[in-house]
């Protein structure tokens, strides 16, 4: 626990400030999404084996498809890839959640558990982060489908990670740099966040959604493997 | 930069319909994808081009998705470069969108199940296919395609008489096959329990399947039909991304099923064809459906299951293995029933692996094989596929699709891989187990006697009986040895006298010399182009009687003699050609009778 100086305090306001306009810009965004774009429909009758598959199963299935690594072959054959996806957003909602605790609740911080429960996925998240800028960076194929912000938001929450890392304790013995750091690069964000792709948690409820819909109606989803090679 | 800067009309065009075109669904994935790289293994393509990251999904689509961020979302408007928003400018900046929407993409959809986002590249793979086309840029064949689609109702073009003709001919070889002249092959019958839809290759290339369809209801005592108008089931609507095209050749079927008052809608085996009628077409032709639709395989299936077909599986003995058409496995859910239809009608099915919604595209998809200009390309993504087929050591592949026929069949020439393609309708015929009536005197009970399958008459009689090709005069030009030989051997054997040839000069040559009946001809030979000297042998008079029949193991090259301005050939048949289907297909020639002749 520590007592907050003017600056940290300022951007605790900022904070809540970029909080807020990220929220505002994302209800434009959905309203833009929902209503410039209709949704297209399916007449036809359903395919599939009658009753294994469902629109409402099919949807299911794919959104329950982040926890289901067997589910898709590109996941199935990379286990190393999919917990370092698992790391890196248990990472971000941990960092996220340091977010509300320190303003808000920071006794919690008292207790070791709740420290090295956020500790853990925050570092974590840091050295995934590390491992996919030298995949980003290294790799030709993941070059060729980089934009600058696909460098630009990963090397900020890669930074960030390491800030909250230091920031869980909510310990100024060392000086405050790093909650300033962590608060700072958190104000950024989200105000950042709308314009970039780290906002595709916004969309993904809706491209999972309408493509289980459709190939739950086709017979597809859930998907059905056949037995096992040999 | 700005968006609107010095556009060319086209691209002004494209982009504006653009707008129209998106829906939530293309929107949403347009707007999801993290750039996580996830999809890239996933596409043929890539795993045949290692070291080519231009063929990954996520950079193609990317190429269509800096245009959406450019003009129709925010970010891309205020941060162009920053996003990867940009416009397209100039008639150029469209060829490049169209070799990659149409050259580097089957629109197979393998990625769009392997992504964790749920982004659908295919979906808006297709869009930008069909605004592309919308301003009259595409590749040659799918503008010739389309044009036959739109003026003749099917997309081979294939004319009314001929598809009648071929009916007919069928009918005769079954009359013949199952020594039944009462059996027909029913046309524009009403209130029927089934009205039978095909896809136009098995007019032009494949007749032998229309005939093992019919030998198939025949058994069944099905109440069934096939339409003389509005009888193509594929729908080049779905490769070409016109949806005006599709719903018109989806309304232009489904209004003569409701014509005829069928009850229900078969269509054959094709996995575009199915996916167009079934799941796309009442979209499309934003009308709802009166009748039930279903796949030939179903309906096979079911007379199995209901008894009202007897199968023997003893007669295909050989390994086979499935190939799952995307179309019906990937956007369809139509994979179960071929293989429970497989095993009830082979001794050795083996699957391949990955199979049902994860198998790999045969390469021939999203109306690859009429984009001649991309073949090697498409040859080449076809490693995968050949891999998959070798592994399982099977003697045939089947597949429910004719594009998947067709694609599959060159990559085993290809990649030599030993395997013959067929569907699951001829092994089903072939099963068949058919009890024949015999003529008997009145009031004594009829004996079902069941009777070997009869294959179509080779024409190899008892002794002394005249051989069906005797007295014809055959020209077999080929450049393969082992192909010349077994095409004249089995010409030869039914009587015919042969003339070979092994070149281009020396087929035009010898035709001129010998004044054969029949020229078999292969469309790939050293020496003249093939194409043209089947031009100068059309327009030679004294040619006038000759009658062709290509045999080719390349279908891409269908164009270089189907696209003359000349009569087209008599006959074609498909490399790896058997006995069979080469003394069918020669007989049918023989038989053509012209007009102007
Ligand atoms: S897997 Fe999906 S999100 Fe990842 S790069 Fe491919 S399309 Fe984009
Ligand atoms: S749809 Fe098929 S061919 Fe096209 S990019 Fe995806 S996997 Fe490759």
């Amino acid at each position: 626990m520590h007592e907050m100086s003017d600056l940290l305090r300022v951007i605790h306001t900022l904070h809540w400030y970029a909080l807020a306009f990220m929220g505002l810009v994302y209800v434009i965004r959905i309203n833009w999404f929902v209503k410039r774009f209709k949704a297209g429909g399916e007449r036809q009758a359903a395919t599939g084996i009658p009753g294994r598959t469902t629109p409402k199963k099919g949807i299911l299935y794919s959104w329950g498809n982040v926890a289901m690594p067997w589910s898709m072959e590109s996941s199935r054959t990379r286990p190393f890839f999919y917990l370092q996806f698992v790391a890196f957003h248990l990472g971000v909602t941990a960092a996220i959640l340091l977010l509300f605790i320190i303003p808000l609740g920071p006794g919690l911080l008292e207790n070791e558990a709740v420290v090295l429960a956020l500790r853990i996925p925050i570092g974590a998240a840091f050295l995934v982060g590390l491992g996919r800028m030298v995949r980003r960076f290294g790799d030709k194929y993941m070059r060729a489908i980089s934009s600058p912000d696909d460098y630009f938001s990963l090397i900020l929450l890669t930074v960030w990670f390491f800030f909250a890392f230091l920031a869980v304790p909510n310990s100024t013995a060392n000086g405050e740099w790093h909650l300033i750091g962590y608060f700072l690069i958190a104000t950024f964000f989200l105000a950042y966040v709308p314009f970039s792709k780290i906002s595709h948690y916004l969309y993904y409820p809706f491209t999972r959604y309408y493509i289980g819909k459709s190939l739950g109606h086709r017979g597809v989803f859930p998907i059905l493997r056949g037995p096992a090679r040999g | 930069m700005k968006a609107t800067q010095e556009k060319s009309e086209k691209a002004q065009k494209l982009i504006d319909r653009m707008g129209e075109k998106l829906n939530r669904q293309m929107a949403g994935s347009l707007l999801a994808c993290v750039h996580c790289g996830m999809c890239t293994d996933s596409c043929h393509y890539v795993l045949a081009n290692p070291g080519d990251p231009t063929y990954a999904p996520a950079y193609k689509a990317d190429r269509i998705r800096k245009i959406f961020k450019r003009h129709f979302d925010w970010t891309g408007r205020v941060l162009p470069k920053w996003v990867g928003a940009a416009t397209v400018n100039t008639d150029e900046d469209l060829e490049e969108l169209k070799d990659i929407v149409f050259g580097k993409c089957t629109n197979c959809r393998r990625c769009t199940i392997n992504c964790p986002m749920g982004v659908d590249y295919a979906t808006f793979n297709r869009m930008a296919r069909g605004l592309l086309v919308s301003v009259g840029v595409m590749p040659e064949g799918v503008a010739v395609v389309s044009k036959d689609q739109w003026e003749t109702g099917n997309q081979m073009g294939v004319l009314k008489e001929d598809y009648l003709d071929t009916l007919d001919w069928m009918e005769e070889e079954l009359q013949e096959e199952l020594e039944d002249p009462t059996l027909k092959i029913p046309v524009d019958v009403p209130d029927c329990d089934v009205v039978y839809s095909i896809n136009p290759r098995e007019v032009k290339y494949d007749p032998r399947s229309i005939a093992d369809a019919a030998k198939i209801f025949h058994a069944a005592g099905e109440s069934w039909t096939m339409p003389s108008e509005g009888w193509d089931m594929t729908n080049f609507g779905l490769f070409s991304g016109d949806d005006d095209l599709g719903g018109s050749v989806a309304g232009r079927l489904f209004e003569s099923v409701e014509e005829l008052r069928g009850k229900k809608l078969v269509i054959s085996e094709c996995g575009h064809g199915y996916r167009s009628t079934r799941c796309e077409g009442p979209n499309w032709a934003k009308s709802d459906v009166p009748f039930e639709m279903e796949s030939s395989v179903n309906t096979m299936l079911r007379y199995i299951k209901e008894g009202r077909i007897k199968v023997d599986k003893t007669r295909n003995p050989e390994p086979v293995t499935f190939h799952d058409s995307c179309n019906n496995a990937r956007s369809c859910g139509l994979f179960e029933e071929p293989r429970e239809l497989l095993n009830l009608v082979c001794m050795d099915f083996r699957e391949m692996y990955p199979n049902r919604a994860e198998n790999y595209c045969c390469t021939g998809g999203g109306g690859a094989m009429s984009m001649s200009e991309y073949t090697p390309q498409r040859l080449k993504s076809g490693i995968t596929k050949a891999n998959q087929l070798k592994e399982t050591a099977a003697d045939f592949v089947v597949t429910s699709c004719h594009n998947c026929v067709d694609g599959l069949a060159d990559v085993i020439r290809h990649y030599e891989v030993g395997m013959k393609v067929t569907q699951l309708v001829n092994l089903v015929a072939n099963a068949l187990v058919i009890e024949k009536k015999v003529a008997v005197p009145v009031e004594t009970p009829v004996a079902p006697e069941v009777v070997e399958e009869v294959p179509v008459p080779v024409g190899v009689g008892a002794e002394g009986e005249e051989l069906p090709l005797a007295g014809r005069r055959i020209l077999v030009a080929d450049d393969e040895p082992d192909q010349l030989d077994f095409i004249s051997a089995v010409l030869e054997d039914n009587g015919a006298e042969i003339i070979r040839a092994t070149t281009g000069d020396e087929v035009l040559e010898l035709a001129r010399k010998e004044k054969p009946d029949v020229l078999t001809l292969d469309l790939h030979m050293p020496g003249r182009d093939v194409g043209e000297v089947f031009d100068l042998i059309r327009k030679d008079p004294e040619l006038g009687d000759l009658k062709i029949c290509i045999i080719t193991g390349k279908p891409e090259l269908r164009r270089l003699i189907y696209e003359r301005s000349v009569r087209p050939p008599e006959g074609y048949v498909d490399k790896p050609v058997d006995e069979k289907r080469l003394l069918v297909n020669v007989k049918k020639v023989l038989e053509v009778v012209h007009q102007d002749a």
